[in-house]
């Protein structure tokens, strides 16, 4: 402001505020909570056009097509919850400023990922339909292959950070950045339950 | 009336060092000095690389102005060879593949390319300075948003230039878009540019969502802060809602349809034509009102300086905004009356789409009762206002008509409705926005347009938009449908039409003697000073145009009008640094200080992930495995983004969540 | 056009403000009365808004700013919400009303005839149904139905959404593949009325109409007889030649010919071709010189439209014209 009409008058001093803050306060957690929101809005709308579509069918998945196998899906859910474990432990190291321990618990946090993201390739062909057979493979296939992306943003995420931590020195927000992505993680794992519950147990149930 | 609690000092809040004399204020040789300081600081430098790698919002936001003001002229053009064409019946200007590929990129451009980039970066540009904030939340991001929106404008006008733009209508109804009845690219190219542009709404929305929780002026509590802001506000969650849809539907389902055979909308394998009607519209409906509602913001603002007094009723017209915001996404049938959905359902839809009317009728009652009670001066704006008033009531009273059911399926899908939506843009969006531009570019620019200009600009603008668009009504009762590239001279549509065209050049010509005054007025116009019309807002309290870093101190506020309600003095907080870039962080509801954010500084690597975008969408119409190829490309970026953000610059205080407070220089 | 149906074509507008049916009726007074009492509306409120910035009252005060008294404030409160509560009571007059014309659209009569039509790019296949298959009728682009009769429309698509609207008769209905609907009218007054295809189904969606004829109980049972018939021998040598220009030409591929080889489905069934006031989907009238257009060059009337050009030597052409003109 030189706006020569309007004198300045301090009534404050903002300088001992601290300039790293963890959680809702952090502007990063912001931007996290909106792309979650984005994105678990998209799963909710693929899910009701997978519900959309089941009216077109008798029997859905249709009849002939074998329901999903369990196996790989169901390793790789117990893979996910077990993610968690380093996730938090991540998450509440960074919150107590222990840049060792954020660094030890990334390590197994990505090496999960990891696996998560290469069964994840089984688990499209665990639906036991091709994309391209009829709409309800489609819708399948779209779902599995939606949440796929956001796993290999997250998990991606998760090793260049593991990566930063181990090779150079970081500014104090990288701990509240570990933090925001096990945030993250606990949504696209969350995300998940849901998705796996109604795309491969659910055909068996209803 | 600016009942409000007054700023108790927050314990965080030391006072300043050294202590100052009560009432004491700052002197102006410390002001030039910080001036001095923040400006260089906060320059992005100058010249090409300057400007590729900026992150200053207004900058940016400047930029996606002017883009989408382009837009418009070229969806003006486009609507320009629609009606020579249409001007008599079998007028032989083009033929009906050109027209397709005319009057959907017509579409295409007004509703992706101009009007909700517009709105949005009407936002990126103002909601900082109206909350008082130095920058958006999200700097480089915002400039990848930019990057993301500028490639879908060069694709589709490419395409268009190679004969391959799409040609199935803005909406693209399967079966007619899918893989069987539009071989090729055109309709690939559409879904592509939809997921370009809701990529960059969606960042938009997020800036402006974070930047007004959390980057608000000191003092500034949700109830203080500029009715535009909410308007901004609330229409960047509909986005957040709404643009999804259309981004999954285009290129998840339709793009996969059409690319690698998925069966959607294929009725022989399940998939279901009216799926797509369906998602589209979900988004479709609200994102009408993403575009009109940031126009009724500009509206209040504008009513409440020109009539010179505070605007009556703001909660009710806050509540009107997030109720319009909540109902919009309870209206999308409406758009399918003419489709086998059960009657007991579309009836409903029939009571959501009065009803919404309620809310809208609550803000121009407000206004009313403002300017009533006001002392209006008549310049452009708020001559524009008054036309708003004119032109989108009528708009307004159509949408009710169309609403029910019986009468829709008369008037669906002819003339009736291109008068109808008309109507509502442009009276509802494009007259706020020129009347918002007229208030505004004194700001922006630091000069006035001219009024004498602006007076024609306005004149043209409302008889062009009457002439043209009312005979429209007649038109579709009388049996004329949309979409149309000819018609035959017995249907009897030929003079109606030629009013029509002779109308479309009266509104060219508006915008042409608008264009002209932006020329003549960036270099002559009158120099506006910090605040020429008197206004109250905290934008005002910058200079014209705003320093890099809009205000050099946070300005504490205590009223919904804070240049109205204070003394001559402003108060303000000391304390940001002068050595890096700083904005302060403030509470989401009551904006008490929280904490100091470093602000990213200027960085190619949003343009270069927006070419890597770019790759990606465009490359997978002509092959899946260009996927794995972007994917490749974006790796090295994302790194090189991430490397820059994590640099190790200086001591930071770190706050626990326990509250425990402390120094360090890295992790 | 010298034919006197099609002027009287002419002379019928095509609105949906010129019902010709009750449901059109009912629609066209909705129609009225949401313009009365909007239209008031409007003038109402943007008068008002016009006047408010001329209204003054006062002068500003010390800041250049105008204040409003308490008394003043609560009157603006009274006024505001009493226009908001009139506006709700209005929109609920419209729902209620609207709503009423609805329910009574959506009730099917027994109807008398049920028409069966399925759009195509770009044109309309016409069949009306009988329990005895020998005795169904198909046609293309022309509707004729009995006046003072309701009549149900069963809509299908064969490729692409279209949406079938005659605004005399009743609003529209689309035809959606993988859908089946419904619509039906009745037709209180003679006449012939143009339809026109309202979805945007590609590049000739502008070409795209049809008519229906309402005519007299007997006068629409005689014209049902007469299209019952198969195309009848043709006895005169030029017709004769014509035919055979016909066959052996790619006609037959995609045209059917009651009683004769032809029985391609792709285009418009011909059998009574001659019987129909207009062509190409009421492109053109049908009389001999756009008949010959059409048929040697369909692309100069409807480009890309599906049927190819027919390069003839003028006598093919004069005499395939004298065999379609037998085809009554």
């Amino acid at each position: 402001m030189t706006n020569a009409d309007r004198p300045l008058r301090p009534e404050g001093d903002v300088s001992a505020l601290p300039t790293v803050v963890f959680g809702s306060r952090s502007l990063m957690w912001w931007g996290t909570l909106g792309f979650m929101t984005i994105e678990g809005w998209s799963i909710a709308l693929l899910l009701v056009a997978y519900f959309y579509l089941r009216q077109n069918f008798v029997d859905y998945p249709p009849a002939r097509t074998p329901f999903p196998s369990l196996l790989v899906p169901t390793i790789n859910l117990g893979i996910m919850l077990l993610s968690f474990v380093p996730a938090v432990l991540v998450a509440r190291a960074a919150k107590r400023l222990d840049t060792a321990a954020v660094k030890l618990w990334l390590l197994p946090f990505s090496a999960l990922g990891l696996a998560i993201l290469v069964l994840r390739w089984w688990e499209l062909w665990a639906l036991n339909i091709r994309w391209d057979t009829n709409a309800y493979g489609s819708a399948a296939w779209v779902l599995v292959g939606f949440h796929a992306s956001l796993l290999l943003l997250d998990v991606g995420d998760t090793i260049g950070l593991t990566t930063f931590f181990w090779t150079r020195p970081l500014p104090p927000k990288a701990l509240s950045d570990a933090a925001d992505n096990s945030f993250y993680w606990y949504f696209t794992v969350g995300i998940w339950i849901p998705l796996y519950l109604i795309l491969y147990l659910g055909p068996r149930i209803f | 009336m600016s009942a409000e609690h007054s700023g108790e000092h927050d314990a965080l809040i030391p006072a300043p060092q050294p202590p100052l004399p009560a009432r004491a204020t700052l002197p102006d040789d410390l002001l030039a000095s910080e001036h001095e300081h923040l400006d260089a600081l906060w320059s992005d430098g100058r010249g090409f690389w300057a400007w590729v790698t900026t992150v200053n919002h207004k900058s940016i936001a400047k930029r996606y102005i002017v883009t989408a003001f382009l837009m418009f002229i070229a969806g003006g053009l486009e609507a320009g060879a629609m009606r020579l064409q249409l001007s008599h019946p079998d007028a032989g200007v083009m033929g009906p593949d050109r027209y397709n590929q005319i009057f959907t990129t017509h579409g295409t451009t007004m509703m992706f390319l101009f009007a909700v980039p517009m709105m949005t970066a009407m936002g990126l540009y103002f909601v900082p300075l109206l909350v008082g904030a130095r920058n958006v939340a999200f700097p480089r991001l915002n400039a990848f948003g930019y990057w993301c929106y500028l490639v879908g404008v060069v694709f589709l006008y490419v395409s268009l230039a190679l004969n391959m733009a799409p040609d199935a209508g803005w909406f693209s109804y399967v079966p007619l878009s899918g893989p069987q009845y539009s071989p090729g690219h055109r309709i690939d190219v559409w879904a592509q540019l939809v997921t370009f542009t809701e990529i960059a709404g969606l960042i938009g929305a997020i800036n402006i969502i974070a930047t007004t929780f959390k980057l608000r002026a000191p003092g500034m509590s949700l109830n203080r802060i500029p009715i535009f802001v909410w308007s901004e506000l609330v229409v960047s969650f509909m986005i957040v809602f709404a643009l999804p849809a259309v981004a999954l539907g285009s290129t998840f389902m339709l793009g996969m349809d059409r690319t690698v055979s998925t069966q959607f909308f294929n009725p022989a394998e399940g998939g279901d034509a009216l799926l797509w009607q369906h998602i589209f519209w979900f988004f479709g409906h609200p994102e009408v009102y993403i575009i009109f509602l940031p126009g009724m913001g500009m509206i209040t603002e504008i009513v409440e300086v020109f009539s010179r007094r505070r605007v009556f009723g703001y909660t009710a017209i806050v509540l009107a905004n997030i109720t319009t915001g909540f109902f919009a996404f309870g209206l999308w049938v409406h758009h399918m009356f003419a489709t086998p959905i059960p009657e007991l359902g579309q009836s409903l839809f029939t009571a959501a789409s009065m009803v919404i009317a309620i809310p809208t009728a609550v803000q121009i009652f407000c206004w009313i009762a403002t300017l009533w009670t006001g002392r209006p001066r008549f310049t452009t704006a708020l001559l524009f206002i008054l036309g708003f008033f004119f032109t989108f009531i009528n708009g307004g009273i159509t949408g009710v008509m169309l609403a029910s059911v019986a009468f829709d399926k008369q008037v669906h899908d002819t003339f009736f409705v291109v008068a109808h939506l008309h109507y509502v843009l442009l009276g509802g969006a494009v007259t706020p926005l020129f009347a918002a531009f007229y208030f505004w570019f004194p700001k922006v620019t630091g000069r006035m347009l001219s009024e004498r200009l602006g007076k024609w600009n306005f004149w043209l603008f409302i008889i062009g938009v009457n002439v043209t668009f009312f005979p429209m009504h007649l038109l579709g009762l009388d049996g004329m449908p949309r979409r149309v590239y000819t018609y035959l001279r017995e249907t009897g549509w030929g003079p109606l039409n030629a009013l029509v065209s002779a109308g479309a050049v009266i509104i060219v010509t508006s915008v042409i003697v608008f264009l002209v005054n932006v020329a003549i007025s960036y270099r002559r116009g009158a120099l506006a000073g910090d605040n020429p019309w008197g206004s109250y807002g905290l934008e005002w309290a910058t200079a014209s145009p705003p320093a890099n870093y809009n205000f050099l101190y946070p300005v504490v506020v205590r009223s919904r009008h804070p240049l109205w309600e204070t003394a001559v003095e402003l108060p303000v907080l000391t304390g940001l640094s002068t050595e890096r870039r700083e904005v302060l962080v403030t509470t989401t509801v009551d904006a008490r200080p929280d904490h100091r954010h470093d602000d990213p500084t200027a960085s190619i690597w949003p343009l270069a992930l927006a070419l890597c975008m770019a790759v990606l969408w465009i490359g997978s119409i002509f092959s899946p495995y260009v996927v794995l190829w972007a994917l490749l490309i974006s790796t090295p970026v994302l790194i090189m983004w991430s490397r820059q953000a994590m640099r190790v610059t200086t001591t930071e205080r770190v706050q626990r969540p326990n509250g425990e407070m402390v120094e360090m220089a890295q992790a | 056009m010298s034919n006197p149906v099609l002027l009287a074509l002419q002379n019928v507008r095509h609105s949906a403000t010129a019902p010709a049916s009750p449901e059109a009726h009912a629609i066209a007074h909705l129609f009225w009365w949401m313009l009365a009492v909007g239209g008031a509306i409007w003038l109402l409120v943007a008068a008002t808004a016009i006047r408010s910035a001329f209204a003054r009252r006062g002068a500003p005060g010390d800041d250049g700013l105008m204040r409003v008294s308490a008394e003043t404030h609560t009157r603006l409160q009274r006024v505001v919400i009493g226009a908001t509560v009139v506006t709700g009571v209005i929109l609920m007059s419209f729902i209620v009303f609207d709503f009423s014309v609805g329910r009574a659209l959506a009730a099917f009569p027994a109807q008398s005839l049920t028409v069966d039509v399925t759009g195509h790019q770009w044109w309309w296949q016409i069949e009306y149904e009988d329990p005895n298959p020998s005795l169904s009728v198909t046609t293309a682009n022309e509707i004729h139905v009995p006046v003072g009769e309701p009549v149900q429309f069963k809509l299908a698509s064969h490729d692409v959404i279209h949406s079938f609207w005659v605004p005399n008769m009743n609003g529209k209905r689309d035809l959606i593949p993988g859908y089946r609907s419904s619509i039906w009218f009745r037709a209180d007054t003679p006449g012939v009325y143009r339809g026109q295809c309202a979805e945007f189904c590609g590049l000739q969606h502008a070409h795209m109409a049809f008519l229906v004829v309402a005519q007299p109980r007997a006068e629409f049972t005689r014209w049902l007889l007469q299209q019952r018939t198969s195309g009848a021998t043709p006895v005169d040598s030029l017709a004769v030649a014509g035919q055979q220009v016909f066959m052996s030409g790619s006609c037959a591929l995609c045209h059917t010919i009651g009683g004769t080889p032809a029985h391609g489905t792709v285009g418009p069934d011909l059998t009574h071709l001659a019987s129909r006031l207009e062509l190409a989907a009421g492109t053109a009238p049908n009389t001999r010189g756009y008949l010959g257009g059409w048929i040697l060059n369909p692309q100069s009337m409807k480009p890309r439209t599906l049927m190819p050009p027919n390069p003839l030597q003028p006598r093919q052409l004069q005499a395939l014209l004298a065999y379609l003109e037998t085809l009554k």
